[in-house]
């Protein structure tokens, strides 16, 4: 019934009357939307423009002829109508393409049922081939293709056929192919540059790649052409460690070990980066570093570390040599004395461990005095205060505590008279009282300074004591502090009496 | 600080779904495997792991072992199997990311054909509705000791998947380095993916690096979760109270989280404030218990399945924190801790240096804490800018001889981190000195080392205090019951720099008039305008914390959020402490 259709409209095009009766027929028959629908086919199937216009006119004079007026569609009308007119809107903009591909300039002589076999993208794909790349976008365009299957798509091919075009320089291919790729979405600068690397256009592909905004493009290809500074840097600049990493250990393999180095000196952050790596893979290079660096600095730790990781004590020794040297040359002279003092503490706790048979070496100077005086050598403790001028204080604190935990009281009592406490003597009582003997811990309350009166007292908790203590010396927060203690059954009257003297030092 | 004191207050959006998203995530690797498999599990993953999926979870998904995975144990256990002629399938699956340097070590290791890798993207763990962990405890030690940058992209992928899920942010505001780079990486990401329009559910976002405030964290923490976090170690969410609080044999692993309703209104009081109210707490519940007095059948019934096993529920926590704090007095209220705190408050006032100097020194030599020393020899160092030469060479020699001599290298990475200095400017002023005084006389020379000398000792944290009041005038009574602001996580003491930087900052929209603040800060500072958005989404700020933040910091900042009507979601790496913060720079093993 298309077929009457088409008569129909090929009459009606004459004006003949005759049409009203073709119409009749198809109606009775009630077939119409499948006559429209087959006119429209018809039409893609049609080589013929002008042909392809007639058929598809059908689908109007249809339309109107229903309202028994002739008039001419707009397209909102034409969308209003029932007949669904997506079809007939896809197949004019189908057969404009095809048309356009047919035309002799281009030569492409596809049927309809074979364009919408191969696809668009197929077509594309051939209008890029044979470099119609003007004819590809608008077909791109006028068909809505997403931007990165279509217009992007042609222009990344243009321009890696560009790139090629050898009689043309670096600036002006790179300037073109840039002003026109500047607003293309999902352009990958990086495959253009590839095809001009590949092309034997190095320069033109580090112009190009300065386009390129993911750095994580740009990396692969310049280490490809050998550019590694620069992929370095790029790397460095995209602020991604993996990167870097890549990157870094890329040059290791490639480049000798000096140059290595030295591309490395250049950029501080592929350098902490690599230096990290050696830390945990590789301790050795990591000397070699400092060394190149001439950073004493960091070679005396490097030793140190090395040195306690090693058990035997002739290389501890060794190392820590090793050390001291580095530390002078990095004019640390603390550092290298520390270390001058522990390897002599080494070497002592050595001796002493052998002739003992206490374990010492690798503790610290206060933890090996510790042990000593809890074994009771306080000779050689005394020995080790001196030769490492140990500060009094500390002295005092150590023998205090080891003599404490021996609960050697007697010997406590006489070392607190040798001579003057250096940390007074609240020390002497709290420790006393740790250790539960209010007995001794009483004997020295008298000697503590006045400051500490109040806190002696109560650490022994003589409450009277404290009371007469902060009374004498008129301070109001002693005198709060020791009222606080007191328990108002049993302190009574020490608490009025620390009231009074309260109001009277307020007062003050 | 229960929740219905902030009626005004927008809700907080639902951090579930991120454990969701991650579980999904993992299930989907593990069935990647059919059959029976052994999950080998490192073992700094394994309390995040649990919070995401645990046993049971794991084994319906035919995981048959599990074991937990020391230094290098794979690579050993593929190669064994090699030689034992065995034949299993390996995987490896890196979280939250696979890096360039993994490959090549098990390149190295010649396992790098035997075994196929897979990333689990789990960036975030909701620790609570307000506290979100990255789980990244190396994060502090690797970007600002080490210069290692390769959290920096974990960091962006964390903040991507957020504005992923909860839309995107209205303004940024960051400072320090690592911020930057932060921000810019997930700039990246986000022009890299598909933009997602929707109504943003929180639309501030504040990145703040750890290297901007060390003081605080330096701080003995005397909130109640912080005081806990330091004394017992709060891990992933969870504690584990040992006999001395449980008062029997055995320790019990607690969640603590707003949960917990014992614990949600406590964990921001100062702790003085705290056996006051559990023992309230503790009158109420007896009351609640003795309704049952006088019930009839009927009634008791009705109160044994509605109300029992919540006060029962509650009288168990309410045992455990009491417990807890019962403790935590016994430690703390000694005198020690006392002099311990007046030592920090000097230092934090700038006010007896010499006394506190000598309270160091006793504290070294008596060997009270390794890690305490450490602590308030930074402090001291940061609140005075550096430590006279005299005082930085004895105190650190002493502090050799109590703890070894391997301890130089932490010293070394203190002063490379700017924790422990000895004062530079003075040796070059020394020199300058010197030439100066070879052309005038010798009474000008005295002036003149005055003047050098106050020129070098100029502190960039006392200048910082007095700008932005971070140190509340001494002799002020301050009622810790009625804080009157952020000064009262340090017991009134001291406003947490960080803290102080983001409400001005969001008072201000910007850093606009405090140019002086920041160039003491070294600068670094931003804030982008993303898009305006005008919702309630504007009163929930994100804060990122890079190289961890502590619980002092999040009180703070949830006492800021309900002054301000608004509330403060941290984002941070890790939960930090002076103990972690201080271990991760320890140089003395390994």
């Amino acid at each position: 019934m298309a077929g009457i259709l088409y008569l129909m409209a090929f009459v009606l095009q004459k004006e003949s009357q005759k049409a009203d009766e073709y119409l009749r027929e198809i109606k009775e028959q009630s077939l119409l939307s499948e006559a429209v629908r087959q006119c429209v086919e018809a039409a893609g199937h049609e080589h013929e423009p002008e042909t392809q216009k007639t058929l598809l006119r059908r689908h109007f004079t249809y339309r109107r002829n229903d309202n028994t007026h002739w008039f001419t569609p707009s397209l909102s009308q034409l969308l209003s109508l029932n007949f669904p007119p997506e079809q007939f809107v896809s197949m004019c903009r189908d057969l404009r393409v095809l048309n356009a591909v047919r035309d002799y300039t281009v030569g492409i002589p596809l049927t309809h049922t074979q364009f919408k076999q191969m696809t668009v993208q197929v077509l594309i794909d051939r209008l890029v081939y044979r470099k119609l790349y003007p004819l590809a976008i608008e077909v791109c365009r006028y068909l809505k293709t997403p931007e990165y299957q279509g217009v992007s798509r042609v222009l990344k091919h243009w321009a890696c056929y560009k790139v090629q075009q050898k009689e043309e320089s670096d600036e002006v291919i790179a300037k073109a192919v840039s002003v026109k790729l500047a607003d293309a979405a999902g352009i990958s600068y990086s495959e253009i540059a590839t095809k001009a690397y590949e092309s034997g256009r190095t320069e033109l592909a580090i112009k190009l790649l300065e386009f390129e905004p993911r750095s994580g493009e740009q990396v692969p290809l310049l280490l490809k052409m050998k550019k590694s500074p620069l992929a370095l840097s790029k790397a460095i600049e995209s602020g991604d460690t993996d990167l870097v990493y890549t990157v870094v250990m890329y040059l290791k393999n490639e480049l000798n070990r000096g140059d290595f180095f030295m591309m490395l000196r250049n950029q501080p952050v592929a350098l902490s980066l690599y230096k990290q790596f050696c830390k945990h893979q590789e301790q050795d290079t990591l000397k070699d570093l400092f060394n190149q660096d001439d950073d004493h600095e960091e070679l005396g730790n490097f030793y140190v570390k090395a040195s306690y990781k090693d058990q035997r004590l002739e290389a501890r020794v060794a190392l820590l040599q090793s050390a001291v040297d580095e530390y002078y040359k990095a004019k640390n002279d603390f550092s290298a004395k520390t270390t001058e003092d522990e390897m002599r503490l080494l070497r002592f706790q050595r001796k002493l461990e052998e002739e003992k048979g206490e374990q010492l070496v690798g503790f610290s100077l206060h933890d090996t005095m510790t042990t000593l005086l809890s074994v009771g050598l306080h000779k050689h403790a005394e020995q080790l205060y001196k030769d490492f001028r140990v500060p009094d204080k500390r002295f005092w604190w150590l023998k205090l505590k080891a003599l404490a935990e021996k609960e050697d009281w007697e010997e406590l009592e006489k070392f607190g008279k040798t001579k003057k406490s250096p940390i007074g003597y609240l020390p002497f009582v709290e420790v006393c009282i740790k250790h539960h003997n209010k007995y001794e811990a009483k004997k020295y309350v008298s000697k503590v300074t006045p400051e500490q009166k109040v806190k002696a007292h109560l650490a022994v908790g003589d409450m009277e004591g404290a009371a007469e203590a902060a009374i004498e010396r008129r301070n109001e927060s002693e005198i709060s502090t020791v009222l606080s203690r007191c328990s108002a059954t049993t302190d009574h009257l020490l608490m009025e009496r620390l009231n009074r003297a309260k109001a009277t030092a307020v007062k003050k | 600080m229960a929740h219905t004191e902030w009626k005004d207050a927008p809700g907080l959006p639902d951090f579930s779904l991120l454990k969701r998203l991650a579980r999904d995530q993992l299930i989907f690797l593990l069935e990647q495997l059919p059959g029976k498999k052994d999950l080998f599990i490192d073992a700094d993953l394994m309390s995040p792991l649990d919070r995401i999926a645990n046993v049971t979870i794991l084994k319906q998904h035919e995981v048959d072992k599990l074991y937990k995975v020391e230094l290098k144990p794979i690579v050993n256990l593929v190669n064994a199997d090699k030689v034992a002629g065995r034949f299993r399938r390996y995987k490896i699956i890196f979280t939250p990311q696979k890096f360039y340097a993994c490959e090549t070590v098990l390149e190295e290791q010649g396992v790098y054909g035997d075994v196929t890798t897979d990333e689990w993207n789990f960036y975030i763990l909701p620790l609570d509705d307000d506290i979100l962990s990255l789980e990244l405890p190396e994060f502090f030690r690797d970007n600002f000791l080490e210069g290692d940058q390769r959290w920096v992209t974990t960091a962006g992928s964390a903040l991507r998947l957020l504005q992923s899920v909860y839309g995107s942010f209205s303004k940024v505001y960051g400072i320090g380095r690592c911020a930057k780079m932060v921000y810019e990486s997930w700039r990246e990401l986000m022009e890299d993916g598909e933009q997602r329009t929707r109504q943003p559910e929180f639309a501030k976002v504040f990145l703040v690096d750890r290297d901007v405030d060390f003081v605080t964290p330096l701080c003995s923490q005397v909130v109640y979760e912080g005081l806990v976090d330091d004394l017992f170690r709060i891990k992933c969410g969870s504690v584990e109270f040992g006999p001395d609080v449980t008062s029997s044999d055995k320790s019990i692993k607690v969640m603590l989280n707003s949960q917990d309703k014992v614990f949600s209104e406590i964990r921001n009081e100062h702790f003085s404030n705290v056996f006051g109210f559990l023992s309230q707490k503790a009158k109420n519940l007896q009351t609640a218990y003795d309704k049952r007095r006088g019930m009839d059948i009927q009634q008791m019934k009705a109160f044994v399945a509605d109300e029992l096993k919540g006060l029962k529920q509650e009288h168990r926590l309410l045992s455990l924190h009491i417990g807890a704090s019962e403790s935590m007095m016994k430690k703390k209220t000694k005198q020690d801790f006392q002099e311990l705190l007046k030592t920090e408050h000097s230092l934090l006032e700038g006010f007896e240096i010499r006394e506190c100097i000598t309270y160091i020194e006793e504290h070294i030599n008596r060997q009270v804490s390794m890690i305490d020393s450490l602590r308030l020899l930074c402090l001291l160092s940061i609140t005075e800018n550096g430590l006279l030469s005299k005082d930085y060479r004895s105190l650190k020699a002493q502090y050799l001889q109590s703890y070894g001599i391997e301890h130089l290298l932490t010293f070394a990475n203190l002063r490379q981190l700017g924790l422990l200095e000895e004062q530079q400017a003075g040796e070059t002023l020394t020199v300058m000195e010197s030439k100066v005084g070879k052309l005038v006389n010798d009474k000008t020379v005295g002036k003149l080392t005055d003047a050098f000398s106050s020129l070098a000792k100029k502190s960039n944290f006392r200048a910082l205090s007095k700008r932005l009041a971070l140190v509340p005038k001494s002799g002020e009574e301050y009622d810790l019951r009625v804080p009157r602001d952020m000064a009262y996580v340090f017991s009134g003491a001291y406003i947490p720099l960080s803290c102080k930087l983001i409400e001005q900052v969001l008072e201000r929209d910007g850093w606009t008039g405090m140019e002086e603040v920041t160039r003491m800060l070294n600068g670094q500072e931003f804030a982008v305008t993303e898009a305006r958005s005008k919702t309630d989404a504007q009163r929930i700020v994100l804060v990122m914390f890079l190289g961890g933040c502590t619980f002092s910091e999040i009180s703070a900042l949830r006492f800021l959020g309900k002054e301000r009507g608004c509330r403060f979601i941290v984002v941070t790496t890790a939960i930090t402490n002076s103990s972690r913060l201080l271990e991760a720079l320890l140089d003395n093993s390994a």
